[in-house]
């Protein structure tokens, strides 16, 4: 069973703000561990971790530094 | 014990993340050790050198400072002959002025003046360099300054894995460690990106000896002596030449007290040229040491003039393009690897 990771919504007056991913920790394809820190997203200037929610090999559905509204799936862990 | 079947999990860290996570591990061992400067609570360090600590910790350990670097630098030190270990931020190498008195005359100096009875086992961190228009009084890297001082040891790691590494080292240290991160090797997402700032890290206890240079790319035709964000740019450099047939082997110092000279003459001897990139001033620091060190034991060793890649000696310019005019970056680096490869 796979799981979509969600870009998390940092934003709680403007639930369909745009935010950035600023950094991915890990690369595609690569097997992670629950809670393993995948990325780092920002919006405006407010910086939050987005962890693994489950074990398995992630794949990337966003690049680093594209932009993003809050709630979208920004990968899956198969 | 159990044996972990399933693949290994990669885990890749940021400097800055690697920085705290040695922090928290040698505050879970030891209570002793305690984490202080400005901004470094409830705001994680104004270059997230500490984020995270104050809610793990509490503001009992992670204690944020009035703007009072004499004060609370001389707190730490009195902490430190009392026992405890204590990590205190100085928020800017560039405001090492006005504390200086605290850090080179009573911190550097007690173990010496008490006859070796008394240490000072604390560890002083602080932010340095430019590149991001911040202007003169906060795009220092200075130190050669500290690393000139005798009576405290120096470090200036590059990488994720050594930022854990040599911050674990300085925390059991029982002599008082200047550490030194440039902000551009930290990893944040607001600087200039850099790949090289995210990398693997070991999980667990991980200790870099303080004075051990590393190789941080093998080569044959020239060797290029850096520290801290220098090796990332002369790591790309050297990427950049090596299908033009130049072959650069790259030495990162980690430390500049002790200086691992045997690193630099060990390399030296095999390519013959040698290039010391540095972000500090020019004059009477860290690239002549490394140069005099290679004069004073044998200048034959080098088959062409060494060439220095510094910032001359100016005060940094705010001004984008006249800040990277100064800074010694891709452009300069691989000029002079030209100049002392020339056949």
């Amino acid at each position: 069973m796979s799981s979509l990771v969600l870009f998390p919504a940092l934003s709680k007056e403007t639930p369909d703000a745009e935010g950035v991913l600023a950094t991915w920790f890990v690369s595609e394809g690569s097997t992670v561990a629950p809670d393993q820190l995948l990325a780092e997203v920002q919006v405006d200037k407010v910086a939050a971790e987005v962890p693994a929610p489950a074990a398995g090999v992630v794949h990337l559905l966003v690049d680093e530094e594209a932009v993003v509204r809050q709630g979208a799936p920004i990968a899956r862990i198969d | 014990m159990t044996i972990m079947e399933a693949p290994q999990a990669t885990r890749r860290l940021t400097t800055s993340k690697a920085m705290v996570e040695a922090i928290a591990q040698e505050m879970e061992r030891d209570p002793s050790v305690f984490y202080m400067g400005e901004d470094v609570g409830a705001y994680g360090g104004i270059f997230s050198s500490t984020t995270g600590l104050l809610e793990t910790f509490g503001p009992q350990r992670i204690i944020d400072t009035p703007i009072s670097e004499t004060a609370f630098i001389g707190l730490g030190i009195g902490a430190a002959v009392e026992g405890m270990r204590p990590i205190v931020e100085l928020m800017f190498s560039d405001f090492m002025g006005v504390c200086l008195d605290q850090i080179y005359n009573h911190m550097a100096k007690i173990h010496f003046e008490s006859g070796g009875h008394v240490q000072v086992p604390m560890v002083l961190t602080m932010a340095a360099g430019g590149g991001y228009s911040d202007g003169a009084q906060h795009s220092q890297c200075l130190w050669g300054t500290f690393a000139h001082l005798p009576g405290m040891k120096v470090v200036v790691p590059s990488s994720p894995a050594d930022a854990k590494g040599l911050m674990t080292a300085a925390i059991r240290d029982d002599n008082p460690v200047v550490y030194i991160f440039h902000k551009g090797v930290m990893g944040l997402p607001w600087m200039v990106k850099n790949p090289r700032t995210l990398d693997e890290v070991p999980e667990g206890e991980y200790v870099v000896p303080i004075g051990k240079a590393r190789v941080a790319r093998e080569g044959s035709d020239v060797t290029v002596v850096s520290l801290s964000l220098s090796v990332h740019h002369a790591l790309d450099v050297a990427e950049k030449l090596a299908p033009q047939g130049i072959d650069v082997e790259v030495i990162d110092l980690r430390s500049l007290v002790p200086l691992d000279r045997e690193a630099i003459l060990t390399s030296v001897g095999k390519t013959g040229r040698l290039v010391v990139v540095d972000e500090d001033y020019l004059s009477c620091g860290v690239s002549g040491e490394v140069v005099a060190t290679v004069a004073e034991v044998d200048p034959g060793l080098l088959v062409m003039p060494a060439q220095r890649v510094a910032v001359p000696d100016v005060p940094i310019p705010y001004a984008h393009d006249l800040e990277y005019a100064v800074l010694p970056r891709h452009d300069r680096i691989e000029k002079a690897i030209h100049a002392v490869t020339i056949r």
